[in-house]
């Protein structure tokens, strides 16, 4: 307030014009805004529409004729598809595959990752920095590449074990935990770098054991970050269709993503069936982040150092 | 009995020639406030992260009660450490971060809460145990971080420059706080600092530690008093000592001390005398405080010495009269109302008592 009463008259018009035209830009980045979302929300929408209108409607006109005729909206789809119950091939086996493939490798890429991150940060053994250079270099490993050599692998699993993993949900789970955790491992590093070792110095006084002062210190602190890694963890591994095709493809039960395309596949695409298998699909992932995004707190470390 | 005793500690990091600690031997008895006081770098908090075990000892040994605890782990030690950054559980509130301790150790519920809510008392807490620190000012975090490790009524408390991250004001009421919490609890305490302010008004007693080396244990007033060497002198007091390099001259009745220029000379008396003959130097180093500089001439015996004034800085009771005597520039404290101006030629004295001299080369108090 001083310092605007110091200027000019001529020098405080200019400040009015110049907010003024800020204001005014606030106002058309947000109308930009708005376009953008609205724009990538259509197909969604369209998604969401089409599930719920009569399949015979599909072919004869546009999804939108429901913002004229708003009778035309039905459950009859979801009634369909539900009808089958949990027999194999169904849409509900379909999600509960997709739950048993996709919840343990969050779970599984989130723990080891942290515990990998807690010896790599915390431990005090020698060459820790090469090791995580190492893990780092292998988040550029696309995974396509090792889809044959681990189907081999797997194969030769059986031949030593009788174990072979290979067409079964364990093996499938192996898979994306592996190539889950560099990236895992670097995002949880890169998080606990941030956590002074004093903390775990004091922890460590007052009488707690490494594994105390992981899930009791270390653990809470690293909230945030295990909750955006398992958001990203369920939302790739829910979307996956190469590794499940891959290790699944033949299997009774197949997760969402091989339901989906079997149906586009078929001789006439039903389409009815993927717009509401596709919905299906997308309420698990919105429940998982609007679940997890509680944890985003900022300033979690606040307090704990001067 | 929680003594604790170091037998010639000494530490060296992996990959670093210079030891980093180097043969410290200390007693420290039960109930005492010692003050471990030196520059930065100079090993104190090594030496005290090694008596809580958070460091490995290259050799010596560390005694805390009657066992030797080189191989004990920090937890099994009974000790409990204040941190510098405090290092409070930010996730936890006060009361979870100062029962966190008892909680690992299975102290039944009522005994922690009993345990927190007094030493939530004395610290002046109870309000805010349902707080995070992050809710807290610096001054209320230190008292979390002390009410930590008070619940735990640890055999020796261990304090690593608990004081540094307040502001002034604070630093001296918190200072007088762990007196009195010293005072009250009797406990061990092994206390870092890097002001030598707070050692001489918290300690029983003070180790200066100088790159890696004891330099002189003692009480605060002994240490002010007769400083063992040169940088013990130095480091206590303030503003500190000032030194003047001077030659020793045979005169018919005994030894002179003079400056190179003339200005200052030293009638020495005869206990003086003879120690320098038995040292056998030629020089010396003569070290006066500057609050122990009279604005008089001398009388019969001491230094005197011709100064003109150079700077002048009022404090209100007294002022520090910055001073150039030859090539020499000491500091001397004066009473306020003592009638200075800059330019002023003076001839001051220190007595006898308040003299110090050193060896050249090795700093060796020689008197």
């Amino acid at each position: 307030m001083k310092l605007m009463s110091t200027l000019t008259p001529a020098k405080d018009r200019r400040v009015v014009a110049l907010a003024k035209r800020l204001h005014l830009s606030k106002a058309v980045v947000n109308v930009i805004l708005a376009l953008v979302a609205v724009f990538w929300l259509v197909p969604t929408i369209s998604l969401l529409v089409i599930s719920l209108r009569p399949e015979a409607l599909f072919g004869q006109s546009g999804w939108w004729k429901v913002f004229t005729a708003p009778s035309q909206l039905t459950w009859g789809n979801y009634a369909t598809i539900f009808s089958q119950g949990f027999t194999s091939g169904g849409v509900l086996d379909s999600l509960v595959t997709s739950l048993e493939i996709t919840i343990p490798v969050t779970i599984l890429v989130a723990l080891i990752s942290s515990l990998a991150a807690y010896s790599l940060v915390f431990g005090s053994w020698r060459g820790r920095d090469m090791i995580f250079l190492v893990i780092v270099g292998l988040m550029v490993v696309p995974l396509q590449v090792a889809l044959i050599p681990v189907v081999q692998l797997y194969r030769e699993m059986g031949n030593l074990f009788g174990l072979n993993p290979y067409g079964t949900i364990p093996g499938v789970i192996i898979f994306h935990v592996a190539f889950g955790l560099p990236f895992g491992i670097f995002l949880m590093r890169n998080f606990l770098t941030g956590i002074p070792k004093d903390l775990l110095e004091a922890g460590r006084i007052e009488g707690a054991g490494e594994w105390k002062i992981f899930y009791r210190i270390v653990l809470p602190l690293a909230l945030p970050a295990i909750a955006s890694l398992a958001i990203f963890q369920f939302i790739w591994v829910w979307n996956d269709l190469l590794v499940a095709l891959v290790f699944l493809g033949g299997n009774v039960h197949t997760p969402l993503t091989i339901f989906l395309y079997d149906q586009t596949r078929s001789l006439a695409a039903n389409y009815w069936i993927v717009s509401t298998g596709a919905v299906v699909s997308i309420f698990v992932p919105l429940i998982v982040f609007f679940s997890f995004q509680r944890y985003f707190v900022r300033g979690v470390l606040a307090g704990a150092v001067k | 009995m929680s003594s604790v005793t170091l037998r010639e500690l000494t530490k060296r990091y992996d990959g670093n020639d210079a030891l980093s600690l180097d043969s410290v031997s200390l007693d420290v008895a039960h109930g005492e406030f010692i003050c471990l006081v030196g520059p930065s770098g100079c090993g104190k908090t090594t030496a005290l992260r090694m008596i809580a075990g958070l460091e490995s000892v290259t050799s010596g040994e560390i005694e805390i009660g009657d066992r030797v605890v080189n191989d004990l782990s920090p937890r099994d030690r009974d000790i409990a450490l204040v941190f510098q950054s405090y290092a409070l559980y930010p996730h936890m509130t006060v009361f979870d971060n100062m029962s966190f301790g008892l909680k690992l150790r299975k102290v039944p519920k009522d005994e922690i809460k009993t345990a927190v809510t007094d030493a939530a008392r004395i610290l002046d807490l109870e309000r805010y145990l349902d707080r995070k620190p992050a809710q807290l000012s610096g001054g209320q975090r230190q008292r979390v971080a002390l009410g930590r490790a008070i619940v735990r009524n640890p055999a020796v408390f261990l304090m690593d420059e608990p004081l540094s991250n307040l502001d002034a004001k604070l630093r001296v009421q918190t200072r007088a706080e762990i007196a009195r919490l010293h005072y009250r609890l009797g406990a061990t305490m092994i206390y870092v600092t890097h002001d030598q302010v707070e050692a001489m008004t918290m300690a029983d007693r003070i180790a200066v530690i100088n790159m890696g080396k004891l330099e002189q244990v003692g009480t605060p007033r002994e240490l002010y008093d007769r400083p063992a060497n040169q940088f013990v002198a130095g480091f206590i007091g303030s503003p500190s000592m000032n030194f003047v390099p001077m030659q020793v001259e045979s005169v018919d009745d005994g030894l002179r001390v003079v400056s190179a220029g003339g200005d200052m000379d030293i009638i020495l008396d005869d206990v003086d005398s003879s120690a320098i003959r038995r040292a056998g130097v030629s020089e010396v180093v003569m070290g006066v405080r500057p609050e122990h500089i009279d604005h008089l001439p001398r009388n019969d015996r001491g230094l005197q010495l011709r100064a003109s004034v150079d700077v002048i800085e009022f404090l209100g009771n007294d002022e520090h009269v910055h001073l150039n005597s030859g090539d020499h520039e000491l500091v001397a404290i004066v009473d306020a109302r003592t009638p200075l101006t800059i330019g002023d030629s003076l001839t001051l004295s220190a007595s006898s008592e308040a003299i110090h001299l050193f060896h050249p080369e090795t700093g060796v108090a020689l008197k």
